[in-house]
């Protein structure tokens, strides 16, 4: 659903989003990131975890697709707690919702809230991003 | 990795990367975030950057594997991030992910991390809390 950045007032709730982050798509996250570290541990503990920033990038790609943000916006901050590690091929559905919006210098400041749970909607993560717009 | 190892002003595993539009566009295909900012060199042109930046995700990309490396899996459960972009990182940039304990608190450690270019600048600072 698109709107614009004017029509999402503070507490506004973002539909919720759901994806999968397949064998093929977690090899493709993990040659562009060049993470050596995650497939190293994965392999000690015998699990296939995803990268605990490719959820988080997945999330915020269906948060950012939901905003419709517009070309030229800017990640500003980022917070981030990770529950657990997600395996590959896990559905993780994410729910969330604009905490604050103003305008700063030329450039709306938002800020939105989420979390991301597993299909028994236990959390798997949760975060807050703020990202700044040109108006 | 033992827990002994991280007192206050232990210093964790710093890893260099250095960035590309190749692989700035690799993490655009990747991520699915195509944000012309990141992948259109002419659009990027004509804004404040004057040319394309990484995306955020990708330095925190970096920084995720030093604490990976670093942690193992308490940073994948239980791990907390609080970081603020402070600069962009362009195709060309060495970008230095490092870190420092900070503070231990019961079980948990708090540390200071970081994305600096080449020359110093500071792209990305924060602090993470992970079970030690």
């Amino acid at each position: 659903m698109n709107k614009a950045i004017e029509a999402l007032e503070k507490g506004h709730q973002l539909s919720a989003t759901s994806f999968v982050l397949d064998e093929e798509a977690v090899a493709r996250y993990l040659e562009a990131v060049e993470d050596e570290a995650l497939p190293r541990l994965a392999q000690a503990e015998g699990k296939a975890w995803v990268p605990p920033m490719a959820v988080a990038a997945q999330a915020l790609r269906s948060l950012t697709e939901e905003m419709t943000l517009p070309a030229g916006a800017i990640h500003g901050s980022q917070e981030l707690e990770f529950v657990r590690p997600v395996e590959t091929g896990e559905r993780i559905t994410c729910r969330a919702w604009l905490s604050h919006r103003s305008l700063r210098g030329g450039w709306w400041v938002l800020a939105v809230e989420m979390e991301g749970a597993d299909e028994s909607a236990q959390p798997v993560l949760a975060g807050r991003l703020t990202v700044m717009v040109p108006r | 990795m033992g827990k002994e190892r991280w007192v206050v002003g232990a210093e964790l595993p710093s890893l260099a990367k250095t960035l590309s539009q190749d692989k700035i566009d690799r993490y655009a295909r990747a991520s699915g975030d195509f944000n012309p900012i990141h992948v259109d060199p002419a659009f990027a042109a004509q804004t404040p950057f004057g040319g394309t930046i990484a995306h955020g995700m990708l330095l925190l990309a970096y920084l995720s594997e030093m604490l990976t490396a670093a942690f193992g899996r308490a940073w994948l459960a239980g791990g907390r991030l609080k970081i603020r972009f402070k600069g962009a990182a362009r195709p060309g940039d060495v970008v230095t992910a490092r870190g420092r304990v900070q503070r231990v608190k019961g079980e948990r450690g708090i540390c200071s991390v970081e994305c600096l270019n080449q020359q110093g600048q500071v792209l990305v600072a924060g602090q993470v809390e992970v079970k030690l």
